[in-house]
């Protein structure tokens, strides 16, 4: 068993890009010099990454608004919409408003990627899963919600198609609401159906439904049946123990970094965990990273967590007799 | 207790006039806010026009007046602004806050600011860590309280953020430290039930107790963090309580923009609390649904005063007299008391320019009058 570890959500900002984003709203300074310093920002988190020897690599997401937005500004069918809570934290998204049946342009999600299509190295896309996006948007469209999440999964699929050509190898699906309020019936056959047509557009690429913000317990058979390459759960709402493993051995993702705190994990106790749940499920890899999205820390907290990994990965390494 | 009807109370902060702002910086007034000055002193009076700093603070010579001034000023004139409005309980519109969360963080030992986190877009809050036990340097707001207290002509009434919100806008580490093993979901719990406990403590009711020492009657205590996780308003009520355990005065809740229903019943353990001060008008239809969540008090048994909010904070349209008046009546209809109705905007009307916030306030104020004439008499 191999162990991954790698960022599994947006990396939070720099102060300094907290300063020149508020500046640009303040017109004082210019949507160039806030670019270069994005781009600037984004090589220092995948040089980080590449440090921590974080892979595969993500570049943190630095100028996405929120999860949707990119999505909400540059597909059609949709209007970005009002403010709204995220989960049960003190971060809000703009809830994107869905008018017709989505239409995925092609191209555009690409060019929010942090990272430079061509480059070296493997590289993860980090996205919303189809049921999360299609049950946190404001469906106006008339379409029934298993159908849209359906859909999403389908346009999704597009999305990884177009992403693999760019060079991406590893594709995740945040999807919190698949715990905090599982879907049940149609409802759920939908979210098997949306992921079996991800699945089917990512070839052998690696596919990770993550999940936050709640127990994953509820969920848990459902999300065993997923067409995936592996789910991960957040340690800090779900005792792993307690789930029953996979049928089919597949990869197993561990959120072992809480960012709802800025308390620093210890390394060798998340070790201890993570033997112990790879015990019990006994994964073909074991993916580690932060359960919830690291940006509800600032910047200087988010990175000392993060340098915590590498020690995690040789203690599991190391007790697996691996890589 | 007023002896009225229905009467009517600030909640929250106003938007603080150019001027002041300028002012503050040592800036000269443009000729914009030089003019807003003069208009809103020829309304309210709330500084003498032949004061020689007032016309060096008009006659571009503010950086000799000193911000000191200028924050007295602005605090007097949105004080007047609102005692101008009919209101039975006003503040100085949080003239001298810039926020309800670093500023009494500041004030407190056992935290550390850690930086910035986004709240969406481009905007941030600064955020602190619990990294020791929480200490109170100094109470706070006290002077501020002594100054409204010393120009007020109404009763005022005392904003000061809630423990449980502190703990929750806060990272916990000092007290999930102290508990041994994997930090889950139920140690996460108990560790943040000692912090907003602490805070509570510490903190809050030895500033309470230094206001009421002070002459402060009436306290609200703002908990905006409560709806945040449902699951702990057990936790909300117990922070409550500790703040307010042995103390002697009117304290209110104040809650806005959650899903109240389930904070019901475990919130209704906040013993002290005598007035639940919530957002209704926000959520409010033609049909009056936004005050529906009323029945919950009725549902529960709960007979404590309400602070019905009835102007939405978000929207420059003027709510008629009429509509406060059908405000007012559908809860009368719903509570069965109308003694228990105290009215105020859903929440500070901090976004709203001052012309348009002070048109809502005095609606309120005449929707409030409509109100008692249909009902008819005294609270008495």
């Amino acid at each position: 068993m191999q162990a991954i570890t790698s960022l599994t959500s947006a990396f939070p900002r720099s102060e300094a890009l907290v300063q020149a984003t508020r500046d640009l709203d303040r017109g004082r300074t210019t949507p160039e010099a806030v670019q270069e310093l994005y781009l600037r920002t984004e090589a220092e988190v995948a040089g980080l990454e590449q440090r921590l020897g974080l892979e595969p690599r993500t570049g943190g997401y630095l100028r996405w608004q929120d999860l949707f937005r990119p999505f909400a500004e540059s597909w059609e069918g949709f209007t970005v919409g009002p403010l709204t809570r995220w989960f049960e934290t003190n971060q809000f998204y703009r809830q994107p408003i869905l008018h017709s049946p989505p239409g995925r342009v092609a191209g555009a999600i690409a060019n929010w990627l942090p990272l430079p299509p061509g480059g070296k190295g493997p590289r993860k896309a980090i996205l919303p899963g189809p049921y999360t996006f299609a049950g946190l948007l404001d469906n106006r469209s008339g379409e029934t919600p298993e159908s849209l999440t359906h859909r999403m999964g389908r346009l999704l699929g597009d999305e990884v198609q177009e992403l693999r050509a760019a060079g991406y190898t590893a594709f995740q699906f945040q999807e919190p609401l698949l715990v905090y309020r599982p879907p049940e019936g149609a409802r759920a056959e939908a979210v098997v159906a949306a992921y079996r047509a991800i699945a089917s557009a990512a070839g052998g690429s690696v596919v990770a439904v993550w999940t936050y913000f709640a127990d994953a317990h509820n969920a848990w058979p459902l999300l065993s049946r997923l067409p995936v390459s592996l789910v991960g759960v957040d340690l800090s709402e779900t005792d792993a123990l307690a789930l029953a493993p996979a049928t089919e051995r597949r990869g197993l993702g561990l959120g072992v970094i809480d960012p709802r705190t800025s308390l620093v994990e210890e390394p060798a106790e998340v070790v201890r965990l993570a033997r112990s749940i790879a015990d019990r499920h006994r994964p073909t890899s074991l993916w580690i990273g932060s359960g919830a999205p690291l940006d509800l820390l600032p910047w200087e907290p988010a990175t000392r967590k993060l340098h915590g990994l590498p020690a995690v990965r040789q203690g599991i390494d190391a007790a697996s007799g691996g890589p | 207790m007023t002896d009225r009807l229905f009467p009517t109370q600030e909640i929250g902060s106003l938007m603080k006039p150019r001027w002041q702002l300028l002012g503050q910086r040592g800036e000269s007034l443009d000729d914009a806010a030089r003019a807003d000055f003069v208009r809103w002193n020829e309304l309210l009076h709330f500084v003498p026009a032949d004061d020689p700093a007032v016309r060096k603070f008009l006659g571009d010579r503010s950086r000799e007046v000193g911000a000191e001034t200028v924050r007295d000023w602005a605090a007097l004139f949105l004080l007047r602004y609102l005692e101008a409005t009919g209101l039975d309980r006003v503040y100085d519109g949080e003239a001298r806050r810039i926020e309800m969360y670093e500023y009494p963080v500041r004030q407190m030992r056992g935290f550390q600011f850690l930086g910035h986190v986004r709240s969406f877009d481009n905007k941030y809050y600064l955020k602190a860590a619990g990294t020791g036990e929480v200490r109170l340097d100094h109470p706070y707001h006290v002077e501020e309280f002594e100054f409204v207290r010393d120009h007020a002509k109404a009763t005022p009434k005392l904003p000061i953020t809630g423990p449980y919100t502190l703990a929750d806008w806060s990272y916990n580490e000092y007290y999930l430290r102290r508990h041994e093993g994997w930090k889950g979901r139920d140690v996460r719990r108990r560790a943040q039930r000692d912090f907003v406990v602490e805070i509570a403590r510490q903190a809050i009711r030895p500033t309470l107790a230094a206001l009421i020492e002070k002459g402060c009657r009436v306290i609200q205590i703002d908990e905006p963090a409560a709806g945040t996780h449902p699951q702990e308003a057990e936790l909300v009520a117990e922070g409550f309580n500790a703040a307010t355990d042995g103390l002697d005065a009117e304290f209110s809740m104040h809650i806005c923009f959650s899903d109240y229903r389930p904070l019901f019943p475990a919130l209704l353990e906040a013993k002290r609390c005598r007035q639940w001060a919530w957002e209704f008008a926000n959520r409010d239809t033609d049909g009056r649904d936004g005050y529906e969540v009323l029945n919950l008090f009725r549902e529960y048994g709960d007979t404590r005063q309400i602070g019905l909010g009835v102007l939405d904070p978000h929207r420059d349209e003027v709510e008629s007299p009429e509509r406060v008046k059908d405000r007012i009546l559908r809860a009368v209809k719903i509570l069965e008391d109308p003694r228990r109705i105290w009215v105020n905007p859903d929440c500070g009307l901090r976004t709203r320019r001052l012309e348009i916030a002070y048109a809502k306030l005095q609606n309120m104020d005449r929707g409030a009058k409509l109100a008692r004439a249909e009902v008819g008499g005294t609270a008495g």
